[in-house]
């Protein structure tokens, strides 16, 4: 099986794109990114990140139709390509396997 | 209503520069949006201050480099005109049309191929021309040294290309820049070769020459190989020839020079002469010079040979000149004045040097007495003229005909550019096929070169070789030629059709504005040449006819001549009465061999320079040469061979004679001058070739003088056993003397050899340039036909005839061929005007020359399109109307 390498940044970007309801592309990405984790990001990092993960094949891009709107520029629209998928899916398996490793009680002796 | 906002345009030009385009209309998208959006929550100002900063951040390898990825592709891609799948189009569609048009294909192709065939001969013609010479790695310190005298009063001086024994070694004596020196003298002796006699032509020469000279020994040592005496060194045929074996070093020859033969030394075997040589030697020896001629300072004064000299690199030549004549000045100053006093010589003599390489195409200075090969630039520039003549034509063939095909393509061209095809693309595209056309007549031009070379070698007098061509500058040559011809041919049609308005082009009705001018410009110019050319070929003809047909003056018919060196008046004597008792010889007449020359003073003062000849009584009666004024030397006047001459009527004239029988002329160059009676006067005849004036000449009887020849009547059509008769009698006589014969009306003949060569090479210049213009012709006229097939159509229906069908499409080609005349004739009765300047015995220019020319090219032509025009006006005009 092909290890998926997510970076921390990239599988935010990757979770924005899932979990956007309409179609994503950078702007809507860019927004909601910054919403949900209330960090300022420049929107050359999001450009960068999605064309990177387009690059290994976790998401896939079409071009829209002509926009009023911007200069008649067409939007970049980004989807969820099966190995993205599948490379949430593993992350999250990773995590949740390490998080029931986590011994009962522990968090309480740290935390307090 | 409110200015819509925009980004500022720096930035906005920041992002295209530094965004690769796959990415640049999203990312710049996405900007613009949250710009607009910002500026409407945040106001302006803000809106562009955050439009910057985000700009700025784009200013990264990343997004600069950025590439067509794997899986990002414009869904509307521009490929460039010279991807793979464009290239696979362009020849798909070039081959379409071509095989569509097999017609007009083959005609380009012919064309072209046959016009840089041609080119391609000529380039090797004046390749081989120039390279005369240029193998010697002496070059170019190599010389020759030749003179000039100049007589006080005439305008031009005389050249002399010839040198005595003294100018080599005493020039390289007394200069410190001249080298060495090589003395090359012209002979021809006998050699022994097994049982027989054979006289061979010989060059003596001086130890140095294969210092001086490259030519290489196949065995022998170059030093050391002349500089004993009885040495010899010969040419691998000749070792061939003589051995049997080209290892023949230390073989013994007999070689008769003086008197007797001698044993010779094989010292040296050398490498044939390269082709390209003027220096062509089978059999060298080392040059002798008798002690009493180089005590004899007179010798200053006898020119027969080529003497070579090496100069020091870097060397100025006017000073190795100035201080050859200087040492001339005082070395023969004596004999400078004896020679005046005596002879009453004026002119002066100035030595100069050629370089060897400029010597094979020098008209002044020219090759001669033991050099061969000898050329005349204007050779090489009239075949360089019809070579870009035949390909200046089919060019404008090609560019011609693909212009008229056009026609058809301008909806190809339309679809095109409808469907996105730029201007460069179509420009790409049309030279594309032009080169690939070139490119197969390239090919074809090769195949035809190999197929014609023989016969242009036998022309043109060469040895050219295909292998010629494989050599770097002349590979350049060709492929720039190619380029030029694909550009020439495709330039035009290229530039003019990728211009087409794509809404026009497909609109039917179109028609192309301009072209006709340019078309019937071409075909003009096409046919100005072709009837240029057909002139001089007639003028050439009739000229070498009548230098060949013009009566000499004497009777050159069945007359052998037989040589024999130095056959005396009783040898004379013995040979005729041996052949008179044959029944098929008529008579016999002994004459001095090649031509002599001297001076005499006529009318006590007057110095006049004539043609020398030695005969005996019956020269003249046997060539039925006619005297005009007292009598021939005869046999009941004993004293004729001592006191009497006879004279031709030029020289009475040059003499002023008004009463010739007479006169007394005055041989004062003698040691004891000599003075002889005129006793007749002898028609003028043409005793040298018809491209000389006839010159003033002397008819002697002096018994001191020997004959080198003699002529032999024979009975018609006996020729077999009289030259049988001739031979035995001559073996029998003269057994140690080599025998040939010749005809004297064929040796005359080959006098005209050049002339002939002349024709040969015009009529073959004509003949190609008319073929081609007329493919080109019937091409247009095809075309022409094809684009009236309606109206040929319609007119039939309507009534017209076959004829007056045939005269609308032939008319308008027929006017421009006329109109060419216009342009060709006055050029061409300038050229042939100026050519047959050289001729003193020349035809008159005649209008009929040019109306035979006229009529021939409009005959041609009109056949050429008839052929086309014709089968269009018998076609059927149902077929015609009905394929719309």
């Amino acid at each position: 099986m092909r290890r998926a390498f997510l970076g921390e940044f990239e599988e935010i970007v990757l979770l924005v794109v899932a979990a956007c309801p309409a179609e994503a592309y950078g702007v809507t990405i860019w927004e909601d990114l910054q919403q949900q984790t209330g960090r300022s990001i420049t929107m050359s990092a999001v450009h960068a990140t999605l064309y990177r993960l387009e690059e290994k094949g976790f998401l896939s891009s079409t071009m829209g139709g002509a926009t009023a709107e911007r200069g008649g520029r067409r939007k970049r629209f980004f989807t969820l390509t099966a190995l993205g998928v599948r490379a949430l899916n593993d992350v999250q398996q990773v995590r949740s396997r390490l998080w029931q490793a986590i011994p009962p009680g522990k968090f309480q002796l740290i935390g307090g | 209503m409110k200015k819509q906002p925009i980004p500022p345009r720096w930035a906005d030009w920041l992002l295209e520069v530094f965004v690769a385009p796959p990415l640049r209309e999203d990312v710049q998208g996405d900007l613009h949006e949250v710009f607009y959006k910002r500026t409407e929550q945040e106001g302006l100002s803000k809106a562009r201050r955050e439009f910057i900063w985000a700009v700025l951040h784009y200013i990264n390898p990343y997004f600069f480099k950025a590439r067509q990825r794997t899986n990002r592709q414009s869904d509307y891609p521009s490929p460039s005109y010279l991807h793979p799948a464009m290239l696979r189009n362009y020849l798909t569609i070039a081959l379409r049309t071509l095989a569509h048009n097999k017609a007009y294909s083959i005609i380009n192709v012919v064309g072209l191929s046959i016009g840089l065939a041609a080119a391609m001969l000529i380039i090797l013609y004046t390749k081989d021309e120039v390279s005369y010479d240029r193998f010697h790695t002496n070059n170019p310190n190599l010389y020759r040294i030749t003179s000039r005298d100049i007589t006080p009063g005439d305008q031009k001086p005389s050249y002399n290309t010839n040198t005595g024994i003294f100018q080599g070694p005493k020039f390289t004596a007394g200069t410190p820049e001249i080298q060495s020196f090589v003395r090359f003298q012209s002979g021809q002796s006998d050699i022994r070769q097994g049982n027989e006699v054979k006289s061979q032509e010989m060059f003596s020469t001086d130890p140095e020459f294969f210092q001086l000279f490259s030519f290489p020994l196949l065995s022998g040592d170059p030093k050391t190989a002349l500089s004993r005496p009885k040495t010899v060194v010969i040419s691998e045929d000749m070792a061939e020839k003589q051995f049997g074996t080209t290892d023949a070093l230390g073989k013994i020859m007999f070689i008769k020079t003086e008197a007797q033969f001698e044993p010779y030394t094989v010292t040296g075997v050398a490498v044939k002469c390269p082709q390209n040589s003027s220096i062509k030697f089978d059999v060298l020896l080392p040059i002798t010079v008798s002690k009493e001629d180089i005590a004899r300072s007179d010798n200053w004064f006898s020119f027969f040979l080529n003497t070579f000299v090496l100069v020091r690199p870097n060397a100025n030549i006017k000073a190795v000149e100035a201080t050859m004549n200087r040492i001339y000045q005082t070395d023969a100053k004596n004999t400078i004045l004896e020679m005046a006093k005596k002879f009453g010589i004026k002119s002066k003599t100035i030595y100069s040097l050629q370089p060897l390489t400029e010597m094979h195409l020098s008209t002044d200075l020219p090759v001669n007495n033991g050099l061969v090969d000898e050329s005349r630039p204007t050779f090489s520039y009239i075949l360089s003229g019809i070579a870009l003549f035949v390909l200046l034509i089919a060019c404008i063939n090609f560019v011609n005909l693909t212009v008229a095909r056009s026609l058809k393509r301008a909806k190809e061209i339309g679809v095109r550019k409808v469907v996105g095809g730029g201007r460069n693309q179509l420009i790409i595209q049309f030279l594309g096929e032009s080169f690939l056309l070139c490119f197969v007549a390239f090919v074809l031009a090769i195949v035809l070169l190999l197929l014609v070379l023989p016969t242009f070698n036998q022309l043109a007098n060469k040895a050219l070789s295909f292998a010629y061509l494989l050599d770097v500058k002349l590979i350049a040559g060709y492929i720039g030629l190619f380029l030029v011809t694909g550009l020439l041919a495709g330039f035009y049609p290229a530039i003019v059709l990728s211009g087409f308005s794509p809404v026009q082009s497909l609109y039917s009705r179109f028609r192309f504005a301009g072209r006709n001018y340019l078309q019937r410009g071409l075909i003009v110019l096409q046919f100005s040449l072709a009837s240029f050319l057909i002139v001089a070929t007639l003028t050439i003809n009739s000229q070498l006819n009548y230098l060949t047909t013009k009566s000499l003056g004497y009777d050159d018919r069945n007359l052998v001549a037989v040589n024999k060196s130095s056959l005396n008046h009783s040898e004379a004597r013995l040979l005729k009465s041996e052949l008179m008792k044959f029944p098929t010889i008529v008579d016999v007449a002994p004459k001095n061999r090649g031509f002599w020359g001297t001076v005499a003073k006529v009318n006590g003062e007057k110095q006049l320079s004539f043609a020398y000849e030695t005969v005996d009584e019956m020269y003249l009666p046997l060539l039925k040469i006619p005297i005009l004024a007292g009598r021939n030397f005869s046999p009941d006047f004993p004293s004729d061979s001592t006191q009497s001459v006879l004279v031709n009527e030029s020289f009475v004239k040059e003499a002023g004679w008004k009463n010739p029988i007479g006169q007394e002329v005055n041989f004062f160059a003698y040691e004891i001058p000599e003075r002889y009676k005129v006793i007749g006067v002898v028609k003028d005849y043409h005793f040298a070739a018809l491209n000389q004036k006839i010159r003033p000449q002397l008819f002697t009887m002096k018994p001191k003088n020997d004959f080198g020849k003699a002529f032999v009547k024979i009975k018609p059509h006996t020729e077999t056993e009289s030259l049988r008769a001739i031979e035995q009698t001559f073996k029998k006589l003269f057994p140690i003397n080599p025998y040939s014969y010749s005809f004297l009306d064929q040796d005359n003949l080959k006098k005209y050899e050049s002339e002939a060569k002349w024709r040969q090479i015009m009529l073959f210049g004509a003949i190609l340039t008319i073929f081609i213009s007329c493919i080109g012709l019937l091409g247009l006229a095809t075309l022409a036909a094809e684009r009236r097939t309606k109206e040929i159509g319609i007119r039939k229906v309507l009534g017209a005839s076959v004829s007056s069908i045939v005269q609308l499409l032939s008319s308008d080609f027929l006017r421009l061929v006329g109109f060419s005349f216009v342009l060709a004739f006055p050029a061409a009765y300038f050229a042939i005007d100026k050519w047959l300047e050289n001729y003193p015995y020349r035809i008159e220019i005649s209008a009929w020359t040019f109306a035979l020319a006229a009529l021939l090219a409009i005959l041609i032509a009109f056949f050429t399109v008839s052929f086309q025009s014709i089968r269009a006006a018998m076609s059927n005009p149902v077929k015609s109307l009905r394929s719309e």
